[in-house]
């Protein structure tokens, strides 16, 4: 009986959650005119009659094909930047000894740059990139991205090799192998899996990121959040294509974290909390 | 030659003969000396046709005086079919086609092309050659220099062939800083009084107006107090049968950041503006003291005039305060409010069935004027019966200045200019969504201006609202009394605080003296901060001061 | 092979210098704007001057004449005045500054809690086998990463008063000031609640079966299970989660600008918004850059407090 009713709970909470989502569905099908008068639920062809002419006009412009392009490009560069520049620094903390300053602080040091305010970097950024003639590219933007997904990369990833027995390695010292040969032939490619869902994560986290890539972005970068932003024109928000845009935009991150389901725990409280 | 051969060579002449006709798609040259556009399927295989003269000396068959240039001119984001961006889609290839060059259309998100264009020009990146700025950006822009002047290209006769002479005075100025000319000819924005025509010429509701108020309903309401009545009238009564919930009066866009601030503009000239024949201290202000900087926005005159704001705000849904043009207008076309007062879109977009259930009954006029308005020399309030109406150019008036980081001017203003003759800007206005309203003297119907009615009944209007369309703007702009236009230096950021203030106001935080003085004190500090010297002077300019 | 080799640094140093290049150095840089007034300008000038071909003979066109370019000379001039702590005293007295940090005040310590309590309600509530469980682990996920800004724009529609899903309750969602930083508050708690939830259910599963049956065998109620058993032993957990929120709960921009433009008024200006506001679109950089700092201070301060705990945790 209590099982029951928690089963029935349960999905009530699901459907509660996941009714946004099913709304800008039914808000993408519909006539401009039903935007906000749709009788009842908005239950596509019971309620009222849908429509493709939405996503029709919005994937056969040019400027969604570039933002979906851009946001992709972006979002890959930028996390497999990261995890370039952060799996070694992470198997460094997790297994060198530091002395100046203790592995802990280099790992909080690091964490703590994932809470700084992004707004307190944006006009430095852009004055910077404006130097360098960035501006406008994707370039400007993969950095920036790759700087911001980083410290999740470090902290994480530390926590994955802290996981693995040390003793695969030491093993290897004693056949001869060097720092560089263990780590990457027999600690690497065990924590592949773990590094492969932090990087999905990271991802999802590139490709959803707003405030820099307006700032940044203009015509040949823009990705599909300043797109969407877009869709807010001299007659206000245009809710239909807004819809489209807003499924097209979350499709990839929730599809990636279902990927990563079970990393997910672990991956957004940084290694803190095993999944 | 053999037959595969002689098929092979077949094929190559259709497929030569096929790439000259689609390369040749979109001008055509006749023997007569005119020259008609095509836009293509895309825009319904429009033709607009003009003639060589009109379309300037460096245009001819062959010529491709552009070749090899590539420009760039950014503009609110709307798509190919959205306002003011729509145009420059649709022309791109006949520009592209006549001059050889290349053309890059940037659609900005309308709250970032601002931005977007100030970043470029203060840091002198020069990425753009020209921008679709709204008329309140020329402070930013002129006065530092970051604009090119067309004094030279319009008086050339190589270039497609336009004239501010159709331009009613009041735009004229809005296109200029002091006498320089920078603004090609392309938007004309006003705020206009639309109205059910149904509802307010109905015999029953007429009476019942008539028994509740004792006075005939004015169809169109002449004074805003007037309105007021009226609105408070059908507010709350299911008068429209489109839906079984009750209507209302009014329907404002309110929200805040985007364009709510300009309904405050728009309604309060005749209440704050002291009329009279030249710009003096007193008269014909709105913004500031001519003499001294001083904000007039907390003046006697702009309270009263938030406070009937406020009374009017009554009179539609509570919503509106979160609402921008779309769900505003949206409501209103929809047939859920009598007035709604806004831009020349609306008049359009009645017109177009898969937004607007109301075509045929969507009529204009002007804005409906105070029945007193404050004397600034005075100090006191004044009741002027039958007055004469106060006109407005309210909104961006959306049109193309070069960047005078430009490296090619010439091409951009061909573009631009390309836009501005007479048959495209005709074209442009008749068709609601290029965004582009009428503003100049052949896009009114005669007798005011030059068109017919006709003309625009093939582009889809319904008669009887095109006539009070046209002549609602065709007074707005014309008016002998018009609010003042801000222009100078951080416009932006004195709208923004005065937008915000404002909807407090309209949400109930702060009363409409407060909010108002609140606006006064934050200008001060702006004033101050860009430096009170340099701002009077640019405001000066920029009003055409007599003293 | 030691632990202790050189070789360390090449592994460390690479994502150290980047961290350094990219974040403190644009944290310096924007300390100097808040301390001076920086006005930019660029004088232009332009020439006409011929094309010249390789020989530096002047291009012909066709009608004779000589083909003729632009030019464009461009010279920034930067006046910088040090300003001392202007924009900082400018902080003080700033109503809008004062809003802001009341309105993120009140979102922070009201959306944080809500989805902490919620996420653990949830968490306790399903920790057991449960055939639906699975799935709404699974649903739960998603939320979490939803396009933030997309979802402001969603929650607009779903606000909507005129008719929208929820108009038939009649609360002035989106139009009241109170009301508005309500429904900012609820996109967020929608928004963030799953991240909670599956945390404590992760952290959760993570208890051994043992515990809970020693505790039962003494007597304890649930009650007594819960505040002397679960809680206790969650608290690390519960401190990492509360620092996360936290932390991201102050850089609140997308759901304002989306869903609300800061409005009504400025009832949901948040301060991130503010700043953003100030220094892109009114582009005084130095007031933006000082309001920024406070932030960040701000910020640092909260790690700090917790640092102690992040140090076991990543000890």
């Amino acid at each position: 009986m209590r099982y029951a009713v928690l089963s029935l709970i349960a999905i009530v909470i699901a459907m509660i959650f996941l009714f946004p989502f099913y709304w800008a569905l039914s808000t993408s099908l519909r006539n401009p005119i039903e935007t906000f008068t749709v009788a009842g639920l908005g239950i596509p062809w019971v309620d009222f009659q849908p429509t493709f002419d939405n996503w029709i006009s919005q994937l056969a412009t040019a400027e969604s094909r570039r933002a979906m392009a851009n946001s992709t490009t972006i979002a890959i560069s930028a996390s497999v930047l990261a995890l370039i520049l952060g799996t070694p620094a992470a198997y460094a903390l997790a297994r060198f000894g530091f002395r100046r300053i203790p592995n802990r602080d280099i790992t909080i040091w690091f964490l703590s740059q994932r809470v700084l305010p992004p707004v307190a970097t944006v006009i430095p950024f852009y004055l910077v990139m404006r130097t360098l003639g960035l501006l406008d590219t994707h370039l400007a933007l993969i950095l920036i991205n790759a700087t911001f997904v980083l410290p999740f990369v470090v902290v994480i990833v530390r926590q994955t090799f802290l996981d693995l027995p040390v003793e695969l390695e030491e093993a290897a010292f004693v056949d001869g192998a060097g720092h560089f040969t263990s780590f990457w032939r027999i600690a690497l490619p065990l924590a592949m899996p773990a590094i492969a869902a932090t990087g999905l994560i990271m991802f999802a986290f590139a490709w959803n990121e707003f405030l820099f890539a307006i700032t940044i972005a203009s015509q040949e970068a823009i990705t599909i959040p300043v797109q969407m932003a877009g869709a807010v024109d001299t007659r206000g928000v245009q809710f239909w294509f807004m819809a489209v845009r807003a499924m097209i935009a979350m499709v990839p991150p929730v599809l990636i974290a279902l990927l990563a389901q079970r990393f997910i725990v672990r991956g957004l409280t940084l290694g803190a909390v095993k999944g | 030659m053999g037959y595969r051969q002689r098929a092979l060579l077949g094929a190559a002449a259709l497929a030569l003969f096929a790439s000259t006709a689609t390369a040749q798609e979109h001008v055509r040259w006749n023997e007569d000396g005119t020259v008609d556009l095509m836009l293509g399927p895309d825009y319904d295989d429009a033709v607009i046709t003009t003639t060589r003269e009109e379309l300037g000396t460096l245009f001819g068959p062959d010529e491709k005086p552009f070749e090899g240039v590539e420009i760039s001119i950014t503009v609110n984001a709307s798509g190919a079919k959205g306002g003011i961006s729509g145009p420059l889609h649709a022309f791109r290839p006949v520009w592209q086609e006549l001059s050889g060059g290349r053309l890059n259309v940037v659609e900005l998100p309308f709250g970032e092309h601002y931005t977007k264009m100030m970043l470029d020009l203060r840091n002198g990146t020069g990425q753009y050659d020209a921008f679709m700025v709204g008329a309140f950006w020329y402070g930013d822009i002129a006065p530092a220099g970051y604009g090119f002047p067309i004094d030279e290209l319009m008086a050339s006769d190589e270039y497609p062939q336009w004239t501010y002479d159709s331009m009613p005075p009041a735009l004229r100025t809005l296109h200029h800083w002091g006498e320089t000319p920078y603004g090609v000819l392309n938007d004309a924005d006003g705020q206009v009084l639309y109205y059910r025509k149904d509802a307010l010429t109905d015999p029953e509701h007429q009476e019942a107006f008539k028994a509740e108020y004792g006075y005939d309903l004015p169809v169109p309401p002449e004074t805003w107090q007037q309105l007021l009545d009226i609105a408070r009238y059908f507010n709350g009564k299911n008068w429209d049968d489109k839906d079984a919930e009750p209507d209302s009066g009014m329907v404002l866009h309110l929200k805040v950041g985007e364009q709510g601030h300009y309904h405050f503009q728009s309604l309060s000239a005749s209440f704050a503006v002291t009329p009279g024949d030249k710009v003096d201290q007193y008269h014909n202000v709105y913004w500031f003291d001519p003499t001294d900087m001083t904000p007039l926005i907390n003046s006697p005159g702009h309270v009263r005039a938030l406070e009937f704001l406020q009374e009017l705000h009554e009179t539609g849904p509570a919503a509106q305060v979160g609402w921008s043009l779309g769900e505003a207008w949206d409501y209103f076309l929809r047939g859920k409010s009598v007035f709604v007062f806004s831009w020349g879109d609306v008049g359009s977009l009645c017109q177009d069935t898969s937004r607007s259930k109301i075509q045929g009954v969507c009529a204009a006029s002007i804005l409906p004027v105070s029945e007193e308005y404050y004397d600034h020399e005075s100090g006191e309030f004044v009741k002027a019966e039958d007055r004469a109406p106060v006109g407005n150019t309210t909104g961006g008036s959306w049109h193309g200045v070069i960047s005078n980081f430009s490296a090619n001017p010439e091409a951009t203003y061909s573009m631009l200019a390309l836009m501005a003759i007479k048959p495209v800007s005709l074209w442009n206005a008749q068709h609601g969504w290029t965004g582009v309203d009428p503003g100049y003297s052949y896009q009114f119907i005669q007798p005011e201006g030059e068109a017919t009615i006709e003309e625009y009944e093939k582009a889809g209007w319904h008669p009887e609202d095109v006539k009070t369309y046209t002549q609602a703007y065709y007074d707005t702009f014309y008016a002998d009394t018009m609010l003042a236009y801000l222009r100078i230096p951080g416009s932006f950021e004195y709208w923004d605080i005065l937008d915000k203030n404002l909807s407090s106001a309209m949400s109930g935080e702060k009363s409409a003296k407060e909010a108002l003085d609140d606006t006064a004190t934050s200008w001060e500090q702006i004033t101050d901060r860009i430096g009170r010297d340099s701002q009077l002077e640019n405001y000066q300019a920029a009003i055409g001061y007599e003293g | 092979m030691s632990w202790t080799s050189r070789i360390r640094f090449v592994f460390l140093l690479p994502a150290v210098i980047w961290v350094l290049a990219f974040t403190v150095f644009p944290l310096g840089y924007s300390l100097y704007l808040a301390f001076f007034k920086i006005e930019s300008r660029v004088e232009v000038t332009r020439e006409r001057v011929p094309v010249l071909d390789e020989q530096g003979e002047p291009v012909l066109l066709s009608s004779g004449k000589p083909r003729m370019q632009n030019v464009v000379h461009k010279t920034q001039v930067t006046t910088s005045e040090f300003v001392g702590l202007f924009n900082f005293e400018r902080l003080v007295g700033d109503p809008q500054v004062a809003t802001a940090i009341r309105v993120t005040a009140i979102f922070v310590l009201v959306a944080v809690p809500v989805e902490l309590a919620l996420g653990m309600l949830l968490a306790l509530l399903f920790n057991q086998k449960l055939l639906a469980r699975p799935m709404l682990r699974t649903v739960m996920i998603l939320p979490i990463f939803a396009t933030p800004l997309a979802v402001g724009y969603l929650f607009f529609t779903i606000f909507y008063e005129e008719g929208g899903p929820l108009g038939f309750l009649g609360i002035p969602f989106l139009s009241n000031p109170d009301w508005a930083l309500f429904s900012v508050i609820l996109v967020d708690v929608w928004q963030w609640t799953p991240f909670c939830f599956l945390v404590f259910l992760a952290a959760l599963q993570g208890m051994p079966d043992e515990l809970f049956e020693a505790a039962r065998i003494d007597g304890a109620s649930n009650i007594d299970l819960l505040t002397r058993v679960i809680l206790p032993l969650l608290q690390p957990t519960i401190l990492i989660v509360l620092l996360l929120r936290l932390a991201e709960a102050l850089k609140l921009f997308d759901v304002p600008f989306a869903l609300t433009g800061g409005g009504p008024g400025v009832a949901t200006q948040s301060y991130s918004f503010l700043a953003f506001r100030v220094g892109l679109r009114y582009f005084d950089v130095g007031y933006a850059s000082a309001m920024a700092y406070v932030l960040l201070i701000t910020v640092m301060i909260i790690v700090t407090l917790f640092f102690r705990r992040l140090r076991e945790t990543y000890g």
